[in-house]
């Protein structure tokens, strides 16, 4: 895994433009930055990243396995008791999962290790699938890459593949919070993709939608809706008023409930609990678990439900020296091992690694120039070169 | 009433973004292992890529309009209990498919004067609530046998009268009989409710990113 500097295409905006990339920069700060690329063996890519990624998703399959059987583990993540049997249901059910994103701290050498699981709301989807793929086919053709490179990312067949194995019949409603570009471009991807699928999608904000005198989730047009794509997390919709109307609501909901077990940091405890000493875990404890004290003077803590970097605090010999402000916390956090992301140039990369309805689908390089990846993150395109 | 969106044809539109070519080779010749990277993306809604077509573009399919079943029977394409039974589905979808408004003078805004019923259901105050009424029914051609265009109603908008509507808001012509239609307008309706609330999803979100 090596970081190489790249003569980024003269006309990369342009691009984007046209093809609808339009949060490569956020205010005024680049995210996009194709200023360098981050470059794997394939065997990196397959034996460090991708088999591992397969591996712990089907442990992660065991821990909400045990979840929905286990009201203790439901209640030590915070999940409300008036939905215990919603999300076992859904899980007993089999709703099936379109996608999310496994985040790891690697650095080409040693194993990577799974910092979390965006299981629930992953964004940075549009583009490692599509940007990401362009960029490559276009640096090649260009001469700034060796011809004949590769890279993980078969993300948008896979979503073509798997969009109608969801069982949606009807339309496919898509919709997200308003005022974010970045979630914007998430969804209008996702409806992209239902549209080449074969699919009927719609997009729409969450707060458009109502409820109707039945109890059923509708549309602006009124339109019953059916099957819900949502770049909202789980444990916001189940604490607004309208969560009420979700279980009898008959609305499919992708992704489904049982993925708020996975995209809750209590899964790193729980993954560490079950399957101590797995080369791609670390070790990870809730707060207030005595057996947190085997961390020693190094460990973050993180709340169970932040996002983006927010209210982390990184412990190093015992003094704090990282912390994030922000609005999580509330409902409790864990304490994981540090393990500091490999630093390429003076940047701290984070390595995502992307599943498909359960199966590895991609991989994503994100940087920051803190220890902690944030909102502030930039997205470098990667290849595989042996 | 608007006029549908035109359809779209992905397989046309389906072009190699990077370059505009063909999409790329599933194998790497040079070395007969399959690549790690999709053979080629496309986008049909999103950026200048994204090119909508004119609904004539889409797939035309067989299919046949009558503003009722003597009209079918009349016809003498179908028996008489074709048309009878391809009704009776379509009058079972009519209250649940059919656009929902809270009083009659919206729905005659869009539907014309006298073309409006009151639906089998109440406002959350206990008032009527209103749809237009079924001016007609749509069903297979049973040129193909049975399957194909499962039977649906249609309405007719105070804007353009001469024409049918499917419950989505579908133009599928004005001419009854065997005729044809875009492949997208024989889609199942979907339900339409009469929403009573709307706002209790967002208050979370306040303007930070709900992604990660």
């Amino acid at each position: 895994m090596q970081r190489i500097p790249v003569a980024e295409r003269a006309d990369w905006r342009e691009t984007a433009r046209e093809h609808g990339f339009d949060f490569h920069s956020i205010d005024n700060d680049r995210y996009w930055d194709e200023s360098a690329y981050y470059r794997f063996t394939l065997r990196q890519v397959e034996e460090d990243l991708e088999d591992p990624t397969e591996e712990l998703e089907n442990l992660c399959f065991d821990v909400v396995e045990r979840a929905v059987a286990d009201q203790e583990v439901l209640s030590r993540l915070g999940i409300p008791t008036a939905y215990w049997d919603y999300v076992a249901q859904s899980w007993h059910n089999k709703d099936r999962n379109l996608y999310g994103r496994l985040d790891f701290s690697y650095g080409g050498t040693a194993p990577a290790k799974l910092l979390e699981y965006n299981a629930d709301t992953p964004t940075t989807l549009y583009e490692s699938s599509i940007f990401q793929w362009v960029w490559l086919e276009q640096a090649m053709e260009r001469g700034l890459v060796p011809a004949g490179a590769d890279q993980f990312n078969s993300l948008h067949e896979r979503l073509l593949e798997a969009l109608p194995q969801l069982g949606i019949d009807g339309a496919l409603h898509v919709a997200c919070a308003k005022d974010s570009q970045e979630d914007r471009g998430t969804v209008e991807y996702i409806a992209d993709c239902a549209r080449q699928a074969g699919l009927t999608s719609q997009l729409l904000y969450m707060d458009d939608i109502g409820v109707d005198q039945d109890g059923r989730f509708t549309d602006l047009e009124d339109r019953v809706i059916t099957s819900l794509f949502k770049l909202y997390p789980w444990e916001w919709i189940l604490q607004e008023e309208f969560s009420q109307h979700v279980p009898a609501s008959g609305v499919q909901i992708i992704e489904p409930a049982w993925k708020m077990i996975l995209s809750n940091k209590g899964l790193m405890a729980l993954l560490w609990e079950m399957f101590e000493g797995h080369p791609n875990l670390l070790p990870c404890y809730f707060e207030g678990d005595p057996r947190a004290s085997a961390l020693g003077d190094d460990y973050v803590r993180k709340p169970l439900l932040s996002r983006e970097g927010s209210n982390i605090r990184v412990v190093q010999g015992g003094q704090v020296s990282f912390e994030n402000d922000g609005p999580y916390g509330a409902e409790g956090h864990v304490l994981q091992a540090l393990h500091p992301l490999a630093r390429f140039d003076g940047n701290h990369a984070m390595v995502g690694s992307w599943l498909v309805a359960s199966q590895p689908a991609g991989m994503c390089v994100r940087e920051d120039h803190s220890l902690v990846t944030t909102d502030d993150a930039r997205f470098i395109p990667h290849i595989i070169l042996d | 009433m608007a006029t549908g969106q035109a359809g779209m044809n992905v397989a046309r539109n389906a072009l190699d973004l990077a370059s505009g070519r063909p999409p790329a080779p599933a194998f790497d010749s040079r070395k007969d292992i399959p690549l790690k990277r999709s053979r080629s993306v496309a986008l049909v809604m999103m950026g200048a890529s994204a090119i909508a077509l004119s609904a004539c573009d889409e797939p035309q399919i067989d299919a046949a309009l009558f503003d009722g079943v003597q009209q079918c029977i009349d016809n003498k394409d179908f028996s008489a209990d074709v048309c009878e039974s391809n009704f009776v589905a379509a009058r079972e979808q009519h209250a649940q498919v059919a656009p929902k408004y809270r009083s009659q003078a919206d729905c005659e805004a869009d539907f014309g004067g006298q073309q409006c019923e009151t639906a089998p259901y109440r406002t959350e105050s206990g008032s009527s609530v209103f749809m237009p009424l079924m001016m007609g029914y749509m069903m297979g051609s049973m040129l193909g046998g049975r399957g194909g265009v499962a039977s649906q109603p249609l309405y007719r908008s105070a804007d353009d009268p001469k024409s049918f509507r499917t419950a989505d808001n579908k133009n599928v012509g004005g001419r009854t009989g065997l005729t044809k239609v875009a492949r997208s307008a024989t889609a199942r309706p979907s339900a339409k409710g009469f929403t009573v609330s709307r706002g209790g999803f967002g208050a979370r979100a306040r303007g930070f990113s709900a992604g990660g």
